[in-house]
């Protein structure tokens, strides 16, 4: 009798730990005080949602748009901001991050971001590398940057699970977790895996071995999702004579995959490789949401766009690889242009330099693209740093544009931010003055920063 | 009456030469950023004959002259890229496309016989406003070796303008103290300045036929290099680079960002009385008024105010700004070869912090010529050679474009392999 009882609390502490949605561990307590009301006036607005708005108000209302609009009234109470002559931009999202996980200083001590020991290490989490002091992190905030997406590196096949983060101070990663984002599995193409195990003779050395192990990966998630299921199908009275499927951590998050809960981030610079995985895709029936530093995204744009995939891409960046080699300025404005104007473009970073100018380098790309006789508007192309990079990381219906009910997040410019000589002047992150160029106090130091240099101040 | 039968001759070839081989180019109605005190005129011209600027005012004529209507224009003089290794670098991580390291040589290395003119980084640079090339190598130890001056013209025969005329130096980095670096580069500096070459092949041809050649040198020579620690060892060539330095015959470079490393380099600069150019230097603003006093100028590259290590915790950006502030000569470059042209976008961020617009463009271009006395180039002036570039707009703005290049007076095409994919794939 007493090992029957046993035998149901087992089958059911099991069973409980089987579906990743009931798995509570690291979840985000990010809480924003309360903003009050806060009425932004006067103020050029990109939307994030294609629109341009000449002369318009923000209502900022407990830590949410409140309304958005040209003839808005102003709140008795609220916290009034006059942007004349300033224009107004959603946060800026960074989709392709290592901040916290290959922080500044460059260090070994924390260098944490690329589980470089086996070509598959799905079972590593990127937000267990990162330190929440990483003094990058303010300086991309000065940027305009409210969120951004922490991947591990590109050495693996499947390197880990990437997270998505706030940019806001905190002691701890889940204080910095963006509420409800799903989780993200990033996936290398081409050179860097099979540099790095080919160079330790081992698989994969080429880009067909490359593929032989995301195939690989894919059929013993297919074998542990059967086994899980069936498990699952089985009697209450089966069940408790049997104890059920062990944890795999690793093959949890490829199954989060085939579930189409964790979406998938995929480093691949070149055109038929992109098709490759697409078609992987297909054979396991997931998603490749975003392809990230696609250099070649162009050569295969309509591809992407025809199976709604996000391509991410560098303004200009080339030649410090092979794979690297053919980049056109034009790239993200071809994708952006794909089958009518239905492709999915984003500017990202991969850089803590880049990261602080994602406006500039989203200027260029525009520009290189009009030159090229296509006809983007600021509008539109403040879409690449603001609500594509939300969709692809599943978390626009909370963010990236500036749309009633959304998070708060928004930059105010001292001019065009499609302009070198352009800075911010406010940064919002849930209605709240993180950056204020009028007050060096913000944004507020990291830990390492304080007294580094002299023993009487902050780093800057 | 021989001789005046001579200067007849040469006087009427001149005439010819004049009347036959002289050609003119008229540039007008632009927007003209000099880099000279003059500034920026506005609707104003340009005339160019045989390559080299005569004339630049309003309303200029000649009636000899190709003409050219720039209205809406902005031309500026070519861009001079300090420290790349553009023509030597074609992909980083492939090292057999590698020319900017070696093992072998060290301070004595000079790159002009690896340049590859056909590079694809040099009409894409060129595309991007780049018109000179300072390419330096980038080898790991102290002495990285010797910069020569490049044209971006691509041609196989003429890219070279001058050869070797700087050295590069780098104490960061690596595990050994900083201390000791500065104590290498000293007792190189004065092993060279001691070592007697006398009618040795290295000095009277400028040239070495091996490294062991050095068992045929002065008894000098054998002496004093015992004088340095074990482990080091210059072959004649790296010392009669080194020597070029003591005798202040072309500057150091040495890449320094710590605000004390900086000032231990300007001490070894007075002591040793050498020509010295910082490179880095992002903690500059904290010992600008000591560099101005030294009269030293810095490289710098303005995009980067990342603090990557102990030794640049104070990165900044208004660091060109508050250098410049200072009476600093500044230079500006970028931190990748392959978008050496981005330099722009580092001074318009520059400008953005402070930095006044043409002490930026001056960083971009005169004060690089200056610094490394590249003659007759970097500014758009009477007696200067015509490296012009002409923009759609502001050549610091990040959405403008470089629609024509001329070098030496004459348009050079503005394509790039890039241009060609982006054409095959554009309308696909």
């Amino acid at each position: 009798m007493k090992k029957f009882l046993f035998m149901i609390f087992i089958g059911t502490f099991s069973f409980l730990t089987l579906s990743p949605e009931e798995t509570k561990a690291f979840e985000s307590t990010y809480e924003p005080n309360d903003s009050g009301d806060v009425f932004i006036e006067d103020a050029r607005i990109l939307t994030g949602t294609g629109k341009e708005i000449l002369k318009g108000s923000i209502l900022i209302s407990s830590n949410k748009v409140k309304a958005i609009g040209e003839s808005l009234s102003k709140p008795p109470g609220a916290k009034v901001i006059d942007a004349n002559g300033k224009w107004v931009t959603p946060g800026i999202i960074d989709i392709h991050s290592h901040m916290g996980v290959y922080p500044a200083p460059s260090l070994r001590s924390s260098s944490d971001g690329n589980e470089a020991t086996s070509p598959v290490t799905a079972h590593v989490w990127a937000e267990h590398s990162v330190w929440t002091q990483d003094p990058q992190m303010p300086l991309a905030l000065k940027g305009g940057i409210t969120t951004f997406h922490v991947l591990p590196g590109s050495a693996n096949l499947i390197g880990g699970r990437g997270v998505t983060l706030k940019n806001i101070w905190s002691r701890t990663v889940q204080g910095m977790k963006f509420p409800g984002a799903p989780y993200t599995l990033k996936m290398a193409c081409g050179e860097n895996p099979k540099r790095v195990y080919g160079g330790r003779n081992s698989e994969p050395s080429t880009r067909m071995g490359n593929v032989a192990g995301y195939r690989k990966a894919w059929i013993r998630a297919q074998g542990y999702r059967n086994k899980l299921e069936e498990y699952k199908s089985k009697s209450e009275e089966a069940k408790e004579l049997e104890y059920a499927p062990s944890r795999d951590l690793e093959l949890e998050t490829l199954v989060g995959v085939l579930e189409g809960e964790i979406l998938i981030q995929n480093h691949c610079y070149r055109g038929e490789e992109m098709a490759i995985m697409l078609d992987i895709a297909k054979e396991f029936n997931y998603k490749v949401t975003a392809f990230h530093h696609a250099v070649e995204a162009y050569k295969v744009a309509d591809i992407l766009a025809d199976n709604g995939v996000c391509a991410a891409m560098w303004a200009d960046w080339w030649g410090f690889k092979h794979e690297a080699f053919d980049m056109v300025w034009e790239n993200a404005a071809i994708v952006d242009q794909a089958n009518s104007g239905t492709g999915c473009a984003i500017i990202h970073s991969d850089s803590a330099i880049g990261i602080q100018r994602l406006n500039q380098e989203a200027a260029k790309a525009m520009a290189a693209g009009n030159r090229a006789g296509f006809n983007i508007l600021p509008s539109r192309a403040i879409k690449w740093i603001t609500s594509n990079p939300a969709k692809a990381l599943g978390i626009a219906d909370k963010v990236g544009s500036l749309e009633a009910g959304k998070m708060a997040d928004l930059v105010i410019w001292d001019g065009n931010p499609f302009s070198v000589y352009s800075k911010t002047e406010k940064v919002f992150v849930d209605g709240l003055l993180l950056y204020d160029k009028d007050n060096p106090s913000t944004p507020k130091a990291t830990d390492f920063e304080l007294g580094i240099i002299n023993s009487q101040e902050n780093r800057l | 009456m021989k001789i005046n039968k001579k200067i007849l001759i040469s006087f009427l070839s001149c005439i010819i030469s004049f009347l036959s081989f002289s050609e003119e180019l008229l540039l007008k109605n632009a927007k003209i950023h000099t880099a000279t005190e003059r500034g920026t005129l506005e609707n104003s011209d340009v005339l160019i004959r045989d390559g080299v600027i005569l004339r630049i005012g309003k309303n200029l004529v000649s009636s000899r002259a190709k003409e050219k209507d720039l209205s809406g224009k902005v031309i500026s003089p070519g861009f001079i890229a300090p420290q790349t290794q553009l023509g030597i670098v074609e992909i980083e991580l492939v090292p057999e496309t590698r020319d900017d390291r070696s093992d072998i040589y060290s301070a004595g290395l000079s790159i002009d016989s690896a340049f590859n003119a056909s590079s694809t980084l040099i009409p894409y640079n060129l595309t991007g406003g780049i018109t000179l090339s300072l390419t330096t190598p980038s080898s790991s130890g102290l002495f990285s070796g010797l910069t020569s001056v490049f044209s971006l013209s691509g041609s196989l025969e003429e890219s070279l303008v001058i050869s070797n005329i700087a050295l590069s130096a780098n104490i960061s980095g690596g595990e050994d103290s900083m201390a000791a670096k500065i104590l290498l580069l000293e007792d190189s500096l004065n092993l060279a300045a001691i070592t007697d070459f006398g009618l040795s092949p290295f000095i009277s041809k400028g040239e070495v036929q091996n490294t062991k050649s050095r068992n045929n040198q002065s008894n000098y020579y054998k002496i004093y290099e015992s004088s340095l620690p074990e482990e080091v060892s210059y072959s004649a060539r790296d010392l009669v680079a080194l020597k070029k330095v003591v005798n202040r015959e072309i500057p150091l470079v040495v890449k320094a960002n710590r605000a004390s490393h900086i000032l231990a380099l300007i001490d070894l600069a007075k002591r040793k009385n050498i020509n010295l150019i910082i490179h880095g230097a992002k903690e500059g603003w904290r010992v600008s008024r000591q560099l101005a006093k030294a009269k030293i100028p810095v490289i710098l590259q303005p995009i980067d105010n990342i603090p990557n290590s102990f030794n640049e915790l104070g990165s900044r950006l208004d660091n060109a700004y508050l250098l410049n502030k200072s009476g600093v000569t500044i230079l500006i470059g970028s931190h990748e070869t392959h978008n050496a042209y981005l330099s722009r976008q580092g001074a318009g961020i520059a400008v953005s912090y402070g930095l006044p617009w043409e002490e930026a463009l001056k960083g971009l271009t005169k004060n690089i010529a200056d610094v490394f006395n590249l003659d007759k180039r970097g500014s758009i002036q009477p007696g200067y050679i015509a490296d012009i570039v002409v923009w759609n707009g502001d050549p610091l703005e990040v959405t403008s474009f470089v629609e024509e290049v001329y070098l030496s007076g004459k348009a050079v095409p503005v394509r790039n392999r890039s241009m060609k994919l982006k054409d095959r794939y554009i309308n696909q």
